[in-house]
């Protein structure tokens, strides 16, 4: 029975070859909808796990977890320095720590905080943390080495900010990976950042933005090139140089001093867009939030406004997986055509096959088992080639955000195999039945 | 070795007046061998499926060596056909991408649960005695008048009692057709089986016994067939 099984099948072999792929495109489709739904669910939410509180002004909830917990730019107003100040001091805090964002290299965020937050984030793998104002920690996934420079550039790349060209960061160390956006982040001293951007120097910054847009958006980061190779120096016009000059010293002086913890600390201290908080206990964490949801600032949950974004990714999945199923209908119904008019086709072969003495229920169960292996076949490959495929998309998104997908089965999707599995083999019960029924006199017949 | 006994077989399809087969009583002694002549449309293909039992008699009885072939199942047609008869075709049947040994086991390896090994000791034995020189040979890279050969040789297999044969040699050139036809014959002879065979091959009917003859479905005296067989085909045959 098999070996006849296995001739048909390798004299059919291009049909049987096309159905099965048809079928494992179909479950392909629906395989990563599932697949990449949930990584990025429980990437994100892994991603958030560090953050159990986020503080910042009054606005959007979304944005602000997007943005301090995803390191998605946004123009956020700004907290008063008093607001971390009076965290600090709280005794239901763990440590709150700023997250202070607008700076790129190489599109990847300058994010300024302080100790307590590289340690929440998992702490130094390689080389040490900042412990001056010119130093810098970045990311696992930063393609940087320790000891290079960089500079700071105001703004995303395409957003043709200023370059900080007088800043110049050192790379000391390299944080332990995460499996979030922060393994693309590169970490600097929140002094630094509050140094930088010190309103003394904005009105510089505003003048030199109009004549950066011509220049180029050099971010000057690169290995062993000097700030004045690099620099846009040469097509400064002459002037402004005077004042370019000042503003390099300014921003320069001081880059050299080692950070002071305590700065963040005083409530006179320059503003920042959000402050992460980890509080002592849960109890601890909603009296926090309840306490910081005033007029002046906005204390959320990363968790619950994930659960609500999710609630929206759930509907497009559902259009999504709604969409996969009617592709699956129909790749079905199309199949089992194919598989009755094959069926059909062989009628005198089935037929002869009886005349010759093979029982009914033998070529019942010939022509059942042959559809369900092709069938089953496409199911498998689908399978595989959604988890191959979902992998490479979350490969492709971890790429580009930091955020490592789990990309996995669940004991569920083994459910869901069986019972489109089971699904097959009732549908393939009607060629079998169709050659059942097959009268073996019709092998005689011309 | 069973012997065929008919009595009052009336075969009527749907939308035709007349029955497609009419046989008051037909009896053929276990052992002989009988061509089955007549023009097409004379329900000669009729009277192979009701005899080998492929489609149910209507009405009527249809025995073999007693057994009432009308009152079987389906299934256990299947199963008496199984054993009981081998059969040959026109178009012969066997299946490409099988090798002629494995296309003579084929129906019993279906049949059966686990082939008994004498069986492929005679099916080797078999595709010898009709010449086939190489049995794992795959069937399609065989000529018409081989693959025919292979085909006798897989209704043979199981040792049954009857061997139909649906013309045999009308697909084939003569030489390959004789050589079919003289098969057949040596091969029924060698077993005792009954066989019958329904053809046009005058060469075919020449080494018969008997002759049957049907026009619209009855039948009838061969007067315009070859002497030789004329004085045993005198049909229908009397009651015993």
């Amino acid at each position: 029975m098999f070996r006849f099984i296995a001739a048909d099948l390798v004299r059919h072999r291009w049909g049987a070859l096309a159905v099965a792929v048809l079928i494992a495109l179909a479950t392909a489709l629906g395989v990563v909808v599932t697949l990449e739904e949930r990584a990025l669910r429980l990437g994100s939410a892994r991603a958030a796990a560090a953050f159990d509180l986020v503080v910042g002004a009054p606005g959007s909830e979304t944005q602000l977890v997007l943005s301090a917990v995803f390191l998605q730019p946004a123009p956020l107003t700004l907290l008063p320095g008093s607001v971390l100040a009076e965290l600090l001091a709280d005794p239901r805090v763990a440590y709150a720590a700023p997250v202070g964002f607008g700076d790129f290299s190489d599109d990847r965020p300058v994010v300024g905080t302080t100790q307590p937050l590289v340690d929440g984030l998992g702490g130094i793998a390689e080389g040490h943390t900042f412990m001056r104002l010119g130093e810098a920690v970045i990311g696992a996934a930063v393609p940087r080495a320790l000891g290079e420079t960089f500079h700071p550039m105001h703004g995303m790349a395409e957003a043709r900010g200023g370059v900080h060209t007088a800043i110049t960061y050192r790379i000391v160390g390299r944080l332990a990976p995460t499996g979030t956006m922060w393994d693309r982040a590169i970490l600097v001293p929140i002094e630094a950042v509050w140094h930088t951007h010190a309103p003394d120097n904005y009105g510089h910054e505003g003048h030199r933005h109009e004549q950066e847009a011509d220049a180029g958006r050099h971010d000057v980061a690169a290995t062993g090139t000097t700030p004045a190779d690099a620099s846009p120096d040469s097509v400064q016009p002459r002037t402004i140089a005077d004042a370019y000059k000042r503003r390099q010293e300014s921003e320069a002086a001081g880059f050299d001093a080692p950070i002071r913890p305590s700065a963040v600390a005083d409530p006179a201290a320059p503003g920042v867009p959000a402050i992460v908080v980890k509080p002592r206990t849960i109890a601890d964490a909603y009296r926090l939030r309840q306490a910081y949801r005033t007029d002046h600032t906005l204390a959320v949950f990363p968790g619950e406004v994930l659960t609500r974004l999710y609630g929206t990714l759930g509907d497009a999945r559902q259009i999504l997986a709604f969409v996969a199923l009617n592709a699956q209908i129909l790749v079905a119904a199309a199949v089992l055509l194919v598989v009755l008019i094959h069926v059909l086709a062989r009628r005198r072969q089935i037929g002869a096959l009886r005349a010759f003495g093979a029982p009914r229920v033998v070529v019942f169960a010939m022509v059942w088992l042959e559809a369900v292996l092709v069938v089953g076949a496409g199911l498998v490959t689908g399978f595989l080639l959604g988890y191959g495929v979902a992998l490479l998309l979350a490969r492709k998104i971890s790429v580009q955000t930091g955020v490592v997908l789990p990309v996995g089965f669940i004991a569920e999707d083994g459910g869901a195999f069986l019972l489109l599995f089971a699904a097959c083999g009732l549908a393939a019960l009607l060629p079998a039945a169709l050659a059942y029924r097959q009268s073996p006199a019709a092998a005689l017949r011309d | 070795m069973p012997d065929l006994d008919i009595r009052d077989l009336v075969v009527r399809f749907t939308g035709l007046e007349r029955p497609a087969l009419d046989i008051p009583e037909l009896v053929l002694p276990a052992g002989a061998h009988v061509a089955l002549t007549g023009p097409s449309g004379s329900g000669k293909t009729t009277f192979i499926n009701i005899v080998t039992g492929l489609e149910r008699p209507p009405a009527g009885r249809v025995a073999w060596g007693g057994t009432d072939i009308g009152r079987l199942g389906e299934g256990a047609r299947d199963r008496w056909r199984a054993t009981h008869v081998g059969l040959v075709m026109q178009e012969f049947h066997l299946f490409p991408g099988l090798s002629a040994l494995e296309n003579v086991l084929l129906p019993q390896r279906l049949a059966q649960f686990r082939l008994p090994p004498r069986l492929r000791a005679e099916a080797g034995r078999l595709l010898e005695r009709v010449g086939i020189e190489r049995p794992g040979q795959k069937i399609e890279t065989l000529s018409r008048g081989q693959m025919q050969r292979v085909a006798v040789a897989r209704a043979l297999v199981a040792r049954p009692g009857i061997i139909v044969a649906d013309e045999p040699t009308a697909s084939l050139d003569a030489e390959a057709g004789a050589a079919v036809a003289e098969l057949l014959s040596a091969l029924a002879g060698e077993v005792g089986a009954t066989l019958l065979v329904a053809t046009h091959d005058a060469c075919l009917i020449a080494g018969m016994e008997r002759v049957l003859h049907l026009e619209a479905g009855r039948l009838v005296p061969a007067a315009s067939l070859p002497a030789a067989s004329a004085p045993v085909s005198a049909a229908p045959a009397p009651a015993v």
